[in-house]
């Protein structure tokens, strides 16, 4: 009896999974589907120096928004920005910081192996916590408009959060003469990530809770190679000067 | 006969309307004699809430300084947005060349700027508006054929302001400003003929030939 309560159970999972998938491959198809492709220069920044881990969680790796037409003259956009995002992080970063390590795992306070095997200094986790856009069914004009809202997070090696912070970042396709309405999207996609990655880049020291920890970083590493100086001058070396 | 009215036809196609063009100029320091191997990059003013300067006029003074004057390399923006990012995105570009000098003090933009050569930096701010419109046209189609029938008019209106940034010295060199205006047609009877009036293209000469003046040895 339990048995075939299971397997029905599961049925059901199973049906619900196909329906789920099957309507979102009909909305798709009928959707204008953009995939955000777009080249990400690498910043022209004195590296800060530190080794940070960055873990890109599901969701943001498969981020994407989709607007449903609401009349008949409408139809549905689909924009996936996942990709693009992760793209951008990845060219962003490494010219950032000294050392720079995808994460295939958020780091915890109860497993700290991957994050200090690599000998970094912070944990960065992106999310996308916003987003409003403006496409044409909105404006009906040749405007296309995304602003979005970044929530990063910043964990010490040990899984203790250090910072919580938000960036906000905009783009705009300047003109949609001679070329399709995906196109203009996409560039305002691109835009809008371009932006986020300025923005990050020039204001992640100015960030308090993040200046505090670089500052902590530097005056612990100070205290190190004091210690070390220390350590390697030869025994009596003062009595010697004097 | 059908000869005579292709040619009318394309004759009238091929009209332009009138347009009302003013150039100022003021200059702090002469002209470069010579740029020899060095760039001049030319840039829209995108920091505004409610308008951006357009990036195909920016295109269109670089191309016209090129054409007439080939000694003049002239860099293009993505290219030189791409070369400095994240230094020159509209959230993050300088507004006054004082805030070139803050970002001198990165060695590695430094390094960048020297390896690219860019003498010149030109901030184009402005951009072209309609103006208004008036009149109506009715289209058909039958058995018989297509047409047009009515007359519309619309007119234009630019006003660009290019300021000179030179980077080696980070200051400003010169500033410069072209308005122009014009009144488009378009009259139908059976096909519609549009009488445009060339304002952008107008403005971007004007721009195009101060910019030229100051920056070759030709002008």
């Amino acid at each position: 009896m339990l048995g075939s309560m299971t397997t029905a159970r599961r049925r059901a999972a199973t049906l619900l999974r196909l329906l789920t998938a099957g309507c979102t491959l009909l909305l798709a198809a009928c959707a204008n589907k953009v995939m955000v492709e777009g080249n990400f220069p690498a910043p022209v920044l004195d590296k800060l120096p530190v080794s940070i881990g960055v873990y890109y969680d599901p969701e943001f790796r498969s981020h994407e928004f989709f607007d449903a037409a609401t009349t008949r003259e409408e139809t549905d956009w689909l924009v996936s920005t996942g990709e693009a995002q992760v793209q951008m992080y990845n060219q962003l970063l490494p010219g950032m910081f000294e050392k720079v390590v995808v994460l295939s795992d958020l780091p915890r306070r109860d497993r700290v192996d991957t994050v200090m095997e690599d000998g970094l200094d912070a944990v960065l986790v992106p999310h996308v916590s916003e987003l409003q856009y403006s496409i044409p069914n909105h404006t009906k004009i040749n405007v296309f408009e995304i602003w979005m809202r970044y929530r990063y997070e910043l964990y010490a090696p040990d899984g203790e959060l250090l910072a919580d912070w938000t960036m906000t970042s905009y783009g705009k396709t300047p003109t949609a003469f001679l070329q399709s309405a995906e196109a203009a999207v996409n560039l305002a996609a691109v835009v809008a990530l371009r932006d986020a990655g300025a923005n990050f880049a020039m204001n992640f020291t100015s960030v308090p809770e993040v200046k505090q920890w670089m500052d902590a970083l530097a005056a612990a590493r100070d205290a190190a190679n004091q210690a070390e100086d220390a350590s390697a001058e030869p025994p009596g070396f003062e009595e010697d000067e004097s | 006969m059908t000869l005579r009215l292709s040619l009318t036809v394309l004759a009238l196609l091929g009209l332009q309307a009138c347009v009302t063009s003013t150039v100022d100029e003021v200059l702090y320091q002469g002209p470069e004699a010579n740029l020899g191997d060095a760039t001049v990059v030319i840039m829209g003013r995108r920091h505004a809430s409610d308008y951006e300067t357009e990036p195909d006029f920016v295109e269109c003074v670089g191309d016209h300084i090129q054409r007439a004057d080939k000694s003049v390399t002239v860099m293009s923006e993505l290219d030189f947005m791409n070369e400095l990012y994240p230094w020159f995105e509209p959230r993050t570009a300088p507004l006054r060349p004082a805030d070139v000098s803050r970002m001198m003090e990165v060695e590695a933009v430094q390094e960048r700027l020297r390896r690219i050569n860019t003498e010149y930096l030109v901030w184009i701010d402005g951009e072209t508006v309609r103006t208004g419109g008036a009149g109506s046209m009715t289209c058909g189609i039958g058995p018989g054929g297509a047409g047009c029938f009515g007359f519309g008019t619309w007119g234009n209106d630019s006003n660009y302001e290019a300021t000179i940034w030179d980077f080696t010295d980070q200051e400003e060199v010169g500033r410069m400003s072209t308005q122009a205006s014009g009144q488009s047609y378009m009259p139908a009877v059976v096909v519609p003929i549009p009488i445009i009036a060339p304002v952008k293209g107008t403005a971007c000469d004007g721009l195009g030939n101060q910019l030229l003046q100051f920056f070759s040895t030709e002008y």
